[in-house]
């Protein structure tokens, strides 16, 4: 018996942001880091810290941690990252 | 008011099933095919427009009606008077401190257990006794698995997709009970949580797997609990140290001893909030040595209040069993408790 059936997934497709233009180089700018908080990071973004600074010479790291792990990053967070060049973030398990 | 969603056809009930496995619809078991009217009849029922905003799944922006969320009912196997449950569990789990999307995605890989209370057990034939946290009655297997539907396709909550858990335990496929309020003297889960007696109700709680106890070798309250607290002295020390809400399952042979004893859940969850604790140094005894830093002396409750313990009175009625069901994360995620608005009673309109 021919059936009619019907979608069961949301179909629309969540919003997304506009990218940020893409930086010619790393040299002289501010990046940031917004850790989840979790162990794994604490050596990841130390590494990563020095890798830019030594090998890409960025000017200054910018670190910070969510409060909460499984949450979005705090709207402070959000805020300051506005005088940012550049971010990175990451889970860390 | 005409369905928005895209229908497809299909030549046969079979080649339904591989439309929906291919799709990644599925939890990987059969689904009953989503017809207009199957999904109609679920939305009347619950008298409840198509397009009503359930609410927004806000870290990815996620709008969920009440239409998506009756298909996938629908293919869960549910009937109509099945939805008004679902629809009052995922109301309560977009409330904020319930933390969907963290509970969802988390590599801790939590399930969502549904509690029923109130007189909407009897009308579905929910069953709080023999095998209560297993396949105990259609009831409580279709809408356990509706609410993992819905997240699989209105969230994308797929295994490597959002969803990131790590293990998952059996309870993603579903995991709801009911309590078993007709045989025990003890207030019923949602009167401890704030809500009238005679109101139906639907409490969520982000949770990891049952983990079970025995103990039939005493009648004497504090042994029993004792048991109870020291399952969840294990979980903090193999799982996670963190507070949160804490479930206990009580089944009949253990709650009658409790009872005749003349405790209440109230002084269930005071003894266990004064029991379960840990200090950090234990952590040093299971290998955990490395977390323990300078603070080998702090303690650590399972329980920040005795109000975060939930005590379901379920089981069968023989055995000395009971189950501790940890939450997900400490107090990332808190249980929700509503009330089920729809008048299971009436019927769909103009009926």
């Amino acid at each position: 018996m021919v059936l009619q059936v019907l979608d069961p997934t949301n179909e629309t497709a969540p919003p997304v942001g506009q990218p940020a233009p893409r930086l010619a180089s790393l040299a002289g700018k501010a990046v940031g880091f917004i850790s989840n908080g979790k162990e794994g990071t604490t050596g990841f973004f130390a590494h990563l810290d020095r890798m830019l600074r030594e090998e890409l010479g960025v000017a200054e790291v910018i670190r910070r941690v969510k409060s909460n792990y499984s949450a979005p990053a705090n709207p402070d967070i959000v805020d300051e990252l506005r005088r940012w060049q550049a971010v990175v973030t990451g889970i860390g398990d | 008011m005409p369905l928005a969603a895209k229908t497809y056809t299909v030549a046969d009930i079979h080649a339904a099933q591989e439309l929906y496995h291919a799709n990644g619809w599925t939890d990987g078991l059969p689904i009953v095919p989503p017809t207009e009217d199957a999904v109609r009849a679920c939305l009347d029922w619950a008298m409840t427009p198509p397009d009503q905003l359930l609410g927004i799944e806000t870290v990815r922006a996620v709008p969920i009606t009440a239409e998506k969320l009756a298909i996938n009912a629908v293919m869960a196997g549910c009937l109509p008077m099945h939805f008004p449950v679902v629809l009052t569990a995922v109301t309560a789990m977009l409330r904020p401190e319930f933390l969907l999307h963290g509970a969802t995605s988390s590599t801790g890989g939590c399930a969502v257990l549904i509690v029923l209370n109130g007189p909407i057990r009897r009308e579905l034939g929910a069953g709080g006794t023999f095998n209560a946290l297993g396949n105990s009655d259609r009831a409580t297997a279709v809408i356990g698995r509706a609410i993992r539907l819905a997240l699989i396709n209105i969230l994308e909550v797929r295994p490597g997709g959002i969803d990131r858990s790590t293990l998952g335990h059996p309870g993603k496929f579903s995991y709801c009970l009911a309590e078993d309020e007709e045989d025990t003297a003890w207030n019923p889960l949602h009167v401890q949580r704030g809500l009238p007696g005679e109101t139906s109700a639907v409490t969520v709680m982000a949770a990891g797997a049952p983990r079970q106890i025995m103990n039939e070798w005493t009648t004497a309250p504090e042994e029993i609990l004792e048991t109870f607290a020291a399952e969840m002295r294990a979980n903090m020390r193999h799982y996670s140290i963190w507070a949160g809400n804490y479930a206990l399952i009580i089944p009949r042979q253990l709650r009658e001893h409790l009872q005749a004893a003349g405790w209440s859940k109230a002084d269930i969850a005071a003894f266990i909030h004064a029991r379960a604790r840990v200090r950090r140094g234990e952590w040093a005894e299971v290998g955990k040595r490395a977390v323990v830093r300078d603070q080998a002396d702090t303690e650590y409750a399972a329980l920040e209040a005795p109000d975060r313990l939930l005590v379901v009175a379920a089981g069968g009625p023989a055995g000395g069993f009971g189950a501790v069901i940890p939450p997900w994360l400490g107090n990332k995620s808190a249980a929700v408790t509503l009330p089920i608005g729809a008048c299971v009673d009436c019927g769909p309109p103009g009926q």
